[in-house]
C-alpha cells in the first residue's frame, strides 16, 4: 500500500512489520519520531511490544542485549552522542553475536552543538562488529529494516541501518508499505541460536581468558565475512516477495565510466543529477551509491572500480588525521586489486551543511584537472 | 549436560561466543587450603565435673527431642539410677554448665529425673544382658556402690552374688536418705532394672573379713561395698544421751517412726544431718542444726542446706558441743565457740577454740550425726592397686577390690556409683590384659581431665573418638546463637505440704518444661546437627547425604567458617599435612 | 504507619529451614571466606530454581565461572559494567513477551555496579518500576579491580585510593533511601550472619511485582584484612553495632526495623585491618555518626 511517509516512518512501520517485541530507547533529536511512533503503536496495540522508555541510551543497547538474550526480536535507534554513548555496548552486542536491529540517523557530534547530518558518528563505530547499511530513500530504510532482521537473524551479528539525519529522517516520500502477510513470508518468527536456556541451565558472557578470546573473535571475523553473500541471498527474497533490490552496491553510469564517484546516502540522488548532466555535456562519468559499508563489498566495489581511472570519494564524516573515513576504505579495498585507479577524496556536508548539485561540479572540475590526489583529503565549501 | 559452546547456524556460519555450561567441578579448589576442618567432638565441661562421666551434652540432646529412649540409654551407658540420682545427685554438671556464663545453668538433675522416671515408666526397655563370660564375682553390701558393681559387672557378662547384711536392698538409699528426697517407690522400681539371672541377691548375709578366704572356690573376684557402717562418736561426756543420726533416719524409712517432739539440737553439718533436721521437721519437731564451723564449710550440698533452712531449720554455726547433761526435763548442751584460724597450705579455712567463750543449749533431744566410718574389720593399708575411686589387694589369690564409702573421700550416692563402675572395668582388665594395663586402659576410658571413666569407652562405644585433651569450655563456645532464655523454675510442693508429709518435696518437670529446658542445652563439644557448618560453607564443601555429614577435601578452601561458627566447639582447624 | 518487627533476631539458625539443594557448585574460584558466596548461596536458595541472574561486573562475575565452566545451576547473563539495571528490565520484558511468569530476573550486583557505575541503570529501573529483583551484594570497595574505594566504602576505611593517611572520609551512601525515594515497592537490608532474616525477605521479595531491592551485606576478608574464618562474625558484629541495620521499607514509606543492636561500634572497627589506622577519637566520631543515623531510622520507624 504506498503512502507518503517520513523517513522516521518507514523505519517505525518496518518494525511493526517485523513484530519486534522489545523495543528500548532514548530520544535524541533526530531519530525522535522513529521511536515516538513505535511508543504509538505499542500503546494503541497495533504492536504486541514492550516498550521500555529507558534513561540513556546506554542504557537502550543493554535492555537490547538483555532481551535479545532472553530470546526475543528487539529494536533500538539513536543517532551522534547518543550512538556514541552506546559505544561500549555496540561492542558488547557483536561479540554476544545478538541480532539486534538499529536504525541509526546519521547526525553530527558536538561539541558545539549540531542536530544536522553528518556522516561521522556512525562511521566511528565501524569496528564494532555491526553491519552498516546505509540508505537513500524512504523506501530503501522500510525495506533495509525488514532485511537488517533477516540478516542478523541468519548471520547473529547485530544490523545498524543508517538514514541521513533531516534530509532523509524528515523529508516525506512515497513508500510502498507491504501488508503483513508477506513480511510474515518474508521474516519468519525469531528463533534464537542463543538465549538463556531454563531446560539446560547456561552462563553467556562470562570472562574468557586469553586461551579462548581469540578464537571467539575469529568466529566474528568469519560470520562479518560470511555476511556478503548471505545479504545477497536475502535481498533475492526479498525481490521474489516485494519485488524490490538494492545490492551492497547501486553503480548508475559506470560501465565505461572514467571516473566514478563513490559516496553514501542521500548526496547519491543529489549526485546521480550531476552525473546526468556531466553526462550530457559528454563526460563519462559515473556514480556508485555505497549502501553495505560493514562488511566492506570488496569484490562489488573492484568490479565496478577496476576498469575506472579517477575514483571520487564524497565523505560527510571526517576522521582527524587521515580524513574521509569512505576514501580510506577505498585505498585499502582497490590496493589489493591489479588495477589501481586514483582515489580522489572530498570532505564536504559536515554538520547539515548542503551538498548540491553545484558541488559535485565543482568537484568533478579539480578532479579533472588534477593528475593525482592530494594527500590529504579536500574539504569542498568551507567558508573563508 | 549438554556442554556445546559451538553452534552452527544452518548456513553454517560460525558462532563461537562465550557460553557455557560446564560445571566448575574440575577445580579442586582444596589444593588451596594450608589449614583443614576435621569433625572432632569434646567432652563437654558437664561431663568433665560429672563423677559418672555421663555424656550429659547428648542426653540433654536426645531429651529435648524427646527421644527419650536414647536420652535413657545414653544414661545407662555411665549410671544405671537415673531415676534416683535425678533426685539425690548433688549435680556438680550444674556448676560447671557452660550456659552460667550466658544466662544461667541448665536443669540437667531435674532432666535426669524426668528421663529416669520415664525409664521406670517403659520397663519393655529393659537392658539386654550379655551372655555370661564364665566368670562369677561376689559383692558385699547392696547400696549403691554394690549394685553399681553388679550393674556393670552383668554387664560385662559376669554372674554376680550380692551379700547383703539387712532384709533390704539400697544401703543407705533405703535407710539413709528419707522418701522426701527419694520415694520407696521410686528406688524399688528402679532397682528392677538389676532384675536379672545373672544378678543375685541374697539378704540377711552378713559377711565378714575372716569369711573371705572361703570365697575364692566360689569367685572369681571380690568386691567390699559395705560402706561406713558406724557412725563416727561424738567423744563428749553424757554422749549416751544423744540419738544415733543414721539410726533415727533408719527408723524413719522403715515406718518405725519415733515420737520426738520439742527442740532438736542436730550436731553436725553433712548431708546427713540435714536430712535428720528436715525430717524432725516433719515429725513435728522443731530442729536446730548445730556446727562447728560456718554454713561455707558444711559438707553437705549447699541446695540441701537451702531447702532445710526454707523449710524453717535453724543454723548454729561455730558451736561445738563438749558435754551433755541430762535435766529433769530436758538436755542442757554446753558448747565451745569456734573461731576462723589460719588458712592451710591449700586454702582451707581452719577452725579453732575462741578461747574460753562457751554457751548453753536447752533441748528436748541431740542428734549426733557427725558422719560415719566403715567397719574396722575392713582396714587395710597394703594395696596392690590404688585409683581414685577403688583400692584392690589380692586375699588367697583373688582380686578383692574395696568400693564405695569404704574408700572415697566424696561420700556421695554418685561417687558411689562411679567407684562400682571404675573397680569393675578395673577387674575386667586385669582379667584379660593383666594388672600393668589397668591404669593404661582406665587412661583411654577417661572423661575430659576428670576421674570419671566411661563405660562406653570401654566397650569401644563411638565415645572413644571424643577427644579428652581438649574441654568445651565457654571460651570455645560461639554463643551468638543463644537468645537469653532463664531456666525453668523447679516445681516444689507447697511450704505447708513440706512440714505435714514425708511427701516428695520436688515435683520435677512436666514434659513441655522439660523439652523447655533441655533446649537450652548448649551441647557442648558434641555435634547435633545443628548444620551450622553446613549452612554457611561458602564452599558447598559440607554435604550430608543419609545421616552421614562429610567435608568434601577436594573443595575445602580452609576458610575456617565452620570452626568459628559451630556453636557448640565440635569442630577443630587442623595444619593441612 | 511505621512500626519495628515484633520479631526477635538473634542470629540464630533454624536448620530445619534450610533447604538441602545448593545452586552454586563447589570449585568456583572466591577467595576463602567470601561473604558474597554465602549471600548468593542464601539467596538462591530462598529463589529456587527458576530465577535467572543477570550479572554485571564484578567479583561475582569471575565465580561465576571463567569460560567454559559456571558455577551456578541457573541461566547466567553476563552483562557490562553500569548496565545491570537496564539488561534485567531487557530480558524481563523479553520473558513476559514469551509469557513466562513465573522466572524471577534477579540483578546481582557489586557495591560499584550499583552505588556508582550502575546508578543511573537502577535509578531508571526503579522510576520504571521494572518487574525485578535488584541485590546488591555489598563488600565496600571494588574489590574484584583491587579494593579502591567506591561509594559504599564505610567513613574511616583504608583502600587502595583512600590509603591509611587519606583514608576514606565521606559516609557511606544510604542506597536504600536512594531507592526509597523511587516509592518502589520493596528495599531491604539483609545481612549473611541472619539467614533466617535474609531468606524470609528474599522469600517475600520474590512474591512482590515490580522493582525490589535488597542490599546485602557480604564481608570481604581479603579486602578488609580480617582472617577468613571471621567473614559471619563480623557480619553479626556490624548488626549488633547498628552500623549496618537490618530493616525494610515498603512502598517508598513505610519502615521497619527487624533487629535493635548495642554493641559499640570500637567493637567492629577495631578487628579489622581496613580500620587499623584509625584513633580512638575516629572510633567516637564513628559512634556519633552511627548514633545519628540510627535516631533517623528510628524516626522514620516510629
Amino acid at each position: 500500500m504506498k503512502e507518503v511517509l517520513e523517513g522516521s516512518h518507514a523505519v517505525s512501520e518496518a518494525v511493526r512489520l517485523a513484530r519486534t517485541k522489545v523495543i528500548s530507547a532514548y530520544p535524541i533529536t533526530p531519530q525522535t519520531h522513529i521511536v515516538e511512533a513505535l511508543s504509538e503503536y505499542c500503546a494503541n496495540g497495533s504492536m504486541d511490544a514492550k516498550f521500555i522508555c529507558v534513561e540513556s541510551e546506554h542504557s537502550a543497547m543493554a535492555s537490547c542485549i538483555g532481551a535479545a538474550s532472553a530470546g526475543v526480536r528487539t529494536f533500538t535507534a539513536s543517532s551522534s552522542h547518543g550512538l556514541a554513548l552506546m559505544h561500549e555496548l555496540l561492542h558488547w552486542a557483536a561479540g554476544a553475536r545478538l541480532p539486534i536491529v538499529m536504525a541509526e540517523v546519521n547526525r553530527a557530534l558536538g561539541p558545539g552543538w549540531n542536530i544536522w547530518m553528518d556522516q561521522s558518528d556512525s562511521l566511528s563505530q565501524r569496528d564494532t562488529g555491526w553491519i552498516q547499511l546505509y540508505c537513500e530513500t524512504a523506501q530503501e530504510v522500510l525495506d533495509t529494516t525488514l532485511q537488517a532482521y533477516r540478516l542478523a537473524e541468519i548471520v547473529n551479528l547485530p544490523v545498524m541501518v543508517v538514514l541521513d539525519a533531516f534530509f532523509l529522517s524528515h523529508t516525506y516520500e512515497p513508500v510502498d508499505i507491504p501488508d503483513q502477510a508477506s513480511v510474515d513470508r518474508f521474516l519468519p518468527s525469531f528463533v534464537p541460536r542463543i538465549t538463556l536456556d531454563q531446560q539446560n541451565p547456561n552462563a553467556i558472557g562470562q570472562m574468557a581468558p586469553p586461551a579462548f578470546y581469540m578464537e571467539m573473535r575469529h568466529s566474528i571475523q568469519m560470520a562479518m565475512q560470511s555476511v556478503l553473500e548471505h545479504f545477497i541471498d536475502v535481498e533475492r527474497e526479498f525481490e521474489t516477495v516485494f519485488g524490490r533490490t538494492y545490492g551492497p552496491i547501486t553503480p548508475f553510469a559506470c560501465d565505461d565510466a572514467e571516473s566514478i564517484f563513490v559516496m553514501a546516502g542521500t548526496s547519491a540522488s543529489t549526485c546521480r543529477q550531476a552525473v546526468k548532466t556531466l553526462r550530457d555535456k559528454g563526460h563519462k562519468v559515473g556514480v556508485i551509491k555505497l549502501k553495505m559499508f560493514r562488511p566492506f563489498p570488496y569484490q562489488h566495489i573492484r568490479k565496478c572500480l577496476e576498469q575506472t581511472k579517477k575514483v571520487i570519494v564524497l565523505d560527510r564524516n571526517c576522521s582527524f588525521g587521515p580524513g574521509g573515513i569512505f576514501a580510506q576504505e577505498l585505498r585499502a579495498a582497490m590496493y589489493a586489486s591489479e588495477q589501481h585507479p586514483q582515489i580522489f577524496s572530498y570532505i564536504s556536508g559536515l554538520g547539515g551543511r548542503d551538498v548540491t548539485v553545484d558541488h559535485f561540479l565543482e568537484i568533478f572540475d579539480r578532479t579533472e584537472k588534477a593528475d593525482h590526489p592530494e594527500n590529504e583529503s579536500v574539504w569542498i565549501g568551507l567558508n573563508p | 549436560m549438554n556442554q556445546s559452546i559451538q553452534t552452527q547456524s544452518p548456513n553454517n556460519v560460525s558462532l563461537l561466543i562465550s557460553q557455557s555450561r560446564t560445571n566448575t567441578l574440575g577445580n579442586k579448589t582444596g589444593t588451596w587450603r594450608f589449614v583443614r576442618p576435621k569433625y572432632q567432638e569434646k567432652t563437654a565441661a558437664c561431663s568433665n565435673a560429672c563423677p559418672l562421666g555421663i555424656d550429659i551434652a547428648m542426653v540433654e540432646m536426645f531429651a529435648s527431642r524427646k527421644d527419650y529412649q536414647s536420652a535413657l540409654n545414653t544414661i545407662l551407658m555411665e549410671n544405671p539410677f537415673p531415676a534416683i540420682c535425678g533426685r539425690v545427685c548433688f549435680h556438680p554438671c550444674e556448676s560447671a554448665c557452660n550456659r552460667q556464663f550466658l544466662d544461667q545453668s541448665v536443669g540437667i538433675h531435674q532432666i535426669e529425673r524426668f528421663v529416669g522416671n520415664w525409664g521406670l515408666k517403659n520397663t519393655q526397655q529393659h537392658i539386654q544382658y550379655p551372655e555370661f563370660n564364665g566368670a562369677k564375682i561376689g559383692i558385699i553390701g547392696a547400696g549403691p556402690a554394690g549394685l553399681s558393681v553388679a550393674y556393670f559387672a552383668r554387664r560385662l557378662g559376669y554372674r554376680c552374688d550380692i551379700f547383703e547384711k539387712s532384709d533390704k536392698p539400697g544401703g543407705l538409699l533405703m535407710s539413709g536418705i528419707p522418701s522426701y528426697r527419694l520415694p520407696d517407690r521410686i528406688l524399688m522400681d528402679e532397682l528392677q532394672r538389676l532384675n536379672d539371672d545373672g544378678i543375685q541377691l541374697k539378704y540377711k548375709q552378713s559377711i565378714s573379713m575372716d569369711q573371705l578366704e572361703t570365697f575364692k572356690q566360689h569367685y572369681d573376684a571380690l568386691f567390699l561395698c559395705c560402706g561406713d557402717a558406724n557412725s563416727i562418736l561424738l567423744k563428749i561426756v553424757g554422749e549416751n544421751f544423744a540419738i544415733d543420726g543414721l539410726n533415727l533416719l533408719r527408723q524413719v524409712r522403715s515406718q518405725e517412726m519415733p515420737t520426738i517432739e520439742g527442740t532438736v539440737a542436730v550436731i553436725g553439718g553433712g548431708n546427713t544431718a540435714i536430712d535428720v533436721a528436715r525430717s524432725l521437721l516433719r515429725m513435728g519437731a522443731n530442729p536446730i542444726i548445730v556446727y562447728r564451723r560456718t554454713r561455707k564449710e558444711m559438707p553437705a550440698h549447699p541446695h540441701e542446706i537451702d531447702a532445710a533452712l526454707d523449710e524453717g531449720v535453724v543454723l548454729k554455726e561455730c558451736l561445738s558441743p563438749i558435754e551433755l547433761q541430762k535435766e529433769t526435763n530436758h538436755l542442757q548442751i554446753s558448747l565451745q565457740v569456734m573461731k576462723a584460724g589460719r588458712k592451710s597450705n591449700e586454702g582451707r579455712q581452719t577452725y579453732i577454740p575462741d578461747g574460753n567463750r562457751r554457751e548453753t543449749m536447752q533441748v528436748n533431744h541431740v542428734v549426733s550425726a557427725i558422719g560415719a566410718e566403715m567397719d574396722m574389720m575392713w582396714r587395710n593399708d597394703q594395696w596392690e592397686l590404688s585409683m581414685s575411686h577403688c583400692q584392690m589387694k589380692r586375699i588367697a589369690d583373688i582380686p578383692v577390690f574395696w568400693c564405695g564409702d569404704m574408700t572415697i573421700s566424696d561420700k556421695t550416692v554418685t561417687h558411689a556409683l562411679a567407684s562400682g563402675k571404675q573397680a569393675v572395668i578395673a577387674l575386667d582388665v586385669l582379667r584379660n590384659h593383666g594388672h600393668d594395663e589397668i591404669k593404661n586402659a582406665c587412661h583411654q576410658c577417661q572423661v575430659g581431665n576428670g576421674p570419671a571413666i566411661s563405660f562406653d569407652i570401654y566397650k569401644q562405644g563411638k565415645r572413644k573418638e571424643r577427644n579428652n585433651s581438649e574441654i568445651a569450655n565457654f571460651e570455645r563456645l560461639n554463643t551468638a546463637y543463644f537468645p537469653n532464655i532463664p531456666a525453668v523454675q523447679v516445681n516444689k510442693i507447697s511450704q505447708e505440704a513440706c512440714l505435714n508429709s514425708f511427701d516428695e518435696v520436688i515435683s520435677g518437670f512436666d514434659e513441655s518444661q522439660m523439652i523447655e529446658e533441655a533446649s537450652r542445652c548448649f551441647n557442648c563439644g558434641i555435634c547435633n546437627d545443628c548444620d551450622t557448618c553446613r549452612i554457611f560453607c561458602p564452599e558447598m564443601a559440607i554435604q550430608w547425604d543419609q545421616n552421614n555429614r562429610h567435608i568434601l577435601m577436594d573443595y575445602c578452601k580452609g576458610c575456617g567458617i565452620c570452626i568459628e561458627e559451630c556453636p557448640r566447639d565440635a569442630m577443630n582447624l587442623e595444619v593441612e599435612p | 504507619m511505621s512500626k519495628t518487627s515484633q520479631e526477635t533476631i538473634s542470629g540464630c539458625i533454624m536448620s530445619s529451614k534450610y533447604p538441602s539443594t545448593d545452586y552454586i557448585m563447589p570449585g568456583h574460584v572466591a577467595c576463602p571466606g567470601c561473604g558474597a558466596v554465602i549471600a548468593m548461596k542464601f539467596a538462591l536458595q530462598a529463589l529456587g530454581p527458576k530465577t535467572i541472574l543477570v550479572i554485571p561486573a564484578c567479583c561475582w562475575a569471575v565465580v561465576a565461572g571463567v569460560h567454559p565452566q559456571t558455577s551456578l545451576k541457573m541461566p547466567v547473563l553476563h552483562t557490562a559494567f553500569a548496565t545491570s539495571g537496564a539488561a534485567a528490565s531487557g530480558v524481563r520484558a523479553a520473558l513476559d513477551m514469551k509469557g513466562d511468569t513465573e522466572t524471577t530476573v534477579v540483578a546481582w550486583a557489586g557495591d560499584g555496579g550499583t552505588f556508582d557505575i550502575g546508578f543511573q541503570s537502577l535509578s531508571g529501573a526503579c522510576e520504571r518500576n521494572e518487574n525485578f529483583l535488584y541485590v546488591c551484594y555489598d563488600n565496600e570497595a571494588y574489590m574484584n579491580t583491587g579494593v579502591q574505594r567506591s561509594s559504599a566504602t564505610p567513613y574511616g576505611a583504608q583502600t587502595t585510593t583512600t590509603p591509611k593517611n587519606a583514608w576514606k572520609s565521606h559516609r557511606k551512601k544510604n542506597i536504600i533511601d536512594a531507592m526509597a525515594a523511587h516509592r518502589i515497592p520493596y528495599a531491604a537490608t539483609v545481612n549473611i550472619a541472619y539467614p533466617d532474616d535474609l531468606m524470609r525477605k528474599f522469600r517475600k521479595a520474590k512474591e512482590i511485582q515490580g522493582t525490589r531491592f535488597i542490599h546485602a551485606y557480604a564481608s570481604c576478608p581479603t579486602g578488609w584484612r580480617i582472617p577468613s574464618d571471621k567473614a559471619v562474625a563480623i557480619s553479626r558484629l556490624a548488626v549488633q553495632t547498628n552500623l549496618f541495620p537490618l530493616y525494610e521499607v515498603e512502598n517508598g514509606t513505610d519502615y521497619t526495623i527487624n533487629y535493635q543492636g548495642n554493641r559499640p561500634v570500637e567493637e567492629y572497627l577495631k578487628i579489622q585491618g581496613r580500620f587499623k589506622h584509625l584513633t580512638e577519637n575516629d572510633h567516637a566520631e564513628i559512634q556519633e555518626m552511627v548514633n545519628e543515623d540510627w535516631r533517623i531510622l528510628n524516626g522514620k520507624a516510629s
